[in-house]
């Protein structure tokens, strides 16, 4: 009998004890890499650079506003809506990386979680500066929405049909569900890494696996009719499926730049050594890779589809956008966007190289703003809405294009510099840290 | 330069012995026999680690590990260099590129145009996807039959599984083998340096015909 015991297989140990847990917690804090010094911003560490941000936002949005008034609201509302996307592209994107990390239970990217969790808490600011994008839309019954004009709906058969989703109730609605899930999932995410921080509880990491389960749907849809509402709407005639996808692209890619950006400036300031490393930026240049062939891969399929195809309400858009002086930019996209980055990306040494990759980021940023501003930027004097020609980028006006970018990254970055000082830059409680704190790239 | 042409004539003579023969062995044992190498047991991770540190350091190059399973940073204990199969793959992709673009710019094009759907007869992007699919099917198979190539895999037979106890390399033990190609093998001091570093059942292997 007692033979027959012996044999019986052990208990099953479906989960680590909680002394094993507070033990791995205790290894972790004892690890000189957490010392507080190098996990924690001094009070106003980023101010310089955060005054430097809210100076050029300002000036740039009282540009933008002179420009309003001396130039035409719509070249003003335009620049202003390319920056407002370029923001909303960065939060979007890390929110989405934010909710992958948890649901993959994502070890390696632990340490600079934080970080896009602080860009993805930035939806809240990005929202607001969409709200008076909202407001002057619907309060002039449309500056640069032709559906928004009572008059134009009743002229057009088109816009009667579209009447049934292009319409001021409901598109006030949609805003409002945006603004509710992206905050809502983003300051939950962002709470309960805070709140781990302080508790070492860490159910808290299962529940925020739980609910990003639920929240990438919603992420996708919210982030592909966004982009219908306020990117392809501009245009009223054009239609694309893949529309969503594309600006959801353009996210991805845009806010793997920007934590670069925030992680080559922490590493600068002396934060983060050891905690950050090489095999971290190797693993952001890949994503950065990753998402540009990705960007390329739809935006040339969307292309190619409407090119082959050659039906007129399609490639008007395109059409629209290779003529008028657009036709550089659309150069632009095709090989500053995709090709060089390509070419640059796939060497090993840019990924592995924190410089070369902050240079990426930067670049990475500037073509989604080249990006926008081709979707955006040509409709501002589209359907003779502004009864002049186009002054295009080679005139005099370029600066308040530059402006209105200039004026939203501005603000948006004085905020989320001064967000960045006010938590830990990395969850210092998580029970997996020591996983990215000692990641490698075994290839 | 006569280094790697001896070791292409001996891979050809592997795979076709009919062919060639192999170049003279360096060692033969007393019954005639090619010497192949030497293997050396460990039975712990740590120290078939260190022990591959002691040979990299010590100058060898054509020897191997063999683990039941993966040890992490064992390329950098053996010294091993990153692999030149990227460059040889970004080789393919764009030959594979060109040759897409220049088969289909030059026949629709220039030798025989022809209009499709009215649209130019050399519109770039009707070229595109062929193109790109041609760039991935050469980088694949660079891949594949470069990765062939350079491991000399697949193969019928190696003579370490002559080695009654080589098979104990996928289960309990870890075996480091050194070639007798290697031009800093000897078959005394080599014997020396793998029990200086603590290997154990050390044996001179020989190729049986």
């Amino acid at each position: 009998m007692t033979q027959i015991a012996a044999n019986n297989p052990a208990p099953a140990v479906t989960a680590l004890q909680d002394s094993e847990w507070e033990s791995r917690l205790a290894k972790i804090a004892a690890d000189p890499r957490m010392s507080e010094d190098n996990t924690t911003l001094a009070p106003g560490a980023l101010g310089g650079l955060s005054k430097i941000f809210a100076g050029l936002g300002v000036l740039g949005l009282v540009v933008t506003i002179i420009g309003w008034f001396t130039i035409n609201p719509y070249h003003a509302l335009a620049a202003y809506e390319v920056g407002v996307f370029t923001a909303l592209a960065m939060s979007l994107g890390a929110l989405f990386f934010v909710m992958v990390f948890h649901s993959l239970n994502a070890g390696w990217s632990i340490t600079m979680r934080r970080q896009f969790e602080n860009v993805a808490w930035m939806l809240r600011w990005v929202w607001v500066m969409m709200i008076p994008i909202v407001i002057i839309e619907i309060a002039s019954h449309g500056v640069l929405f032709d559906w928004l004009d009572p008059h134009k709906v009743e002229s057009s058969h088109l816009l009667e049909v579209k009447s049934a989703y292009l319409n001021t109730g409901f598109f006030t609605i949609r805003f409002l569900v945006y603004g509710l899930v992206w905050i809502g999932l983003s300051s939950l995410l962002f709470a309960w890494s805070r709140k781990s921080d302080e508790t070492g509880d860490r159910t808290l990491g299962r529940k925020a696996r739980f609910w990003s389960g639920f929240g990438i749907p919603c992420f996708a849809l919210t982030t592909a009719f966004a982009a219908f509402d306020f990117l392809m709407s501009l245009d009223y005639r054009f239609f694309s499926t893949m529309w969503g996808v594309m600006y959801f692209a353009a996210c991805a890619l845009a806010s793997t730049a920007a934590v670069t950006l925030i992680c080559s400036r922490l590493l600068a300031k002396g934060k983060l050594t050891g905690l950050v490393t090489h095999e971290h930026f190797h693993d952001l240049g890949k994503l950065m890779f990753t998402f540009t062939v990705f960007w390329g891969y739809i935006g040339f399929s969307q292309y190619f589809l409407i090119w082959y195809s050659n039906i007129p309400e399609e490639t008007a858009w395109y059409v629209f956008r290779q003529q008028n002086g657009w036709q550089w930019l659309f150069a632009v996209m095709c090989i500053g966007h995709f090709v060089v980055p390509f070419l640059l990306l796939i060497w090993r040494k840019t990924k592995r190289t924190p410089a070369l990759l902050t240079f990426m980021g930067v670049y990475v940023l500037v073509v989604t703003v080249l990006d926008m501003a081709w979707i955006i930027r040509p409709m501002a004097y589209a359907n003779d809405r502004a009864g002049a020609a186009d002054p295009g980028f080679a005139s005099g006006s370029v600066l308040f294009d530059l402006a209105g970018v200039v004026g939203v990254l501005g603000i948006y970055g004085a905020i989320l510099a001064w967000k960045i000082g006010r938590s830990p830059l990395l969850p210092i409680k998580d029970p997996m840290l020591h996983e990215s704190m000692n990641h490698k790239n075994y290839v | 330069m006569s280094s790697m042409m001896n070791d292409l004539l001996s891979g050809i003579a592997d795979y076709f012995p009919m062919m060639m023969r192999k170049p003279a062995p360096r060692f033969v044992t007393e019954r005639g026999n090619r010497v192949y190498g030497m293997v050396a047991e460990f039975t712990e991770t740590p120290k078939v680690f260190h022990a591959a540190e002691h040979v990299r350091d010590a100058g060898y190059t054509k020897w191997d590990v063999h683990t039941p399973f993966p040890i992490h940073d064992m390329e950098s204990a053996m010294g091993i260099k990153t692999t030149k199969l990227p460059l040889m793959a970004g080789g393919a992709a764009i030959t594979g590129v060109c040759v897409g673009a220049l088969l289909q710019w030059g026949t629709t094009a220039v030798l025989f145009p022809t209009v499709v759907q009215g649209k130019p007869f050399d519109a770039w992007q009707a070229f595109l996807p062929v193109t790109f699919e041609l760039g991935i099917l050469f980088t694949a198979f660079m891949c594949i039959f470069g990765m062939l190539a350079l491991n000399g895999l697949p193969r019928f037979h190696h003579p370490l599984f002559t080695h009654e106890r080589f098979c104990h390399a996928s289960n309990d033990v870890f075996v480091v083998a050194i070639e007798a190609e290697d031009p800093n093998f000897d078959p005394v001091k080599t014997r020396a340096l793998l029990e200086e570093i603590g290997g154990t059942h050390i044996t001179l292997i020989e190729e049986e015909d």
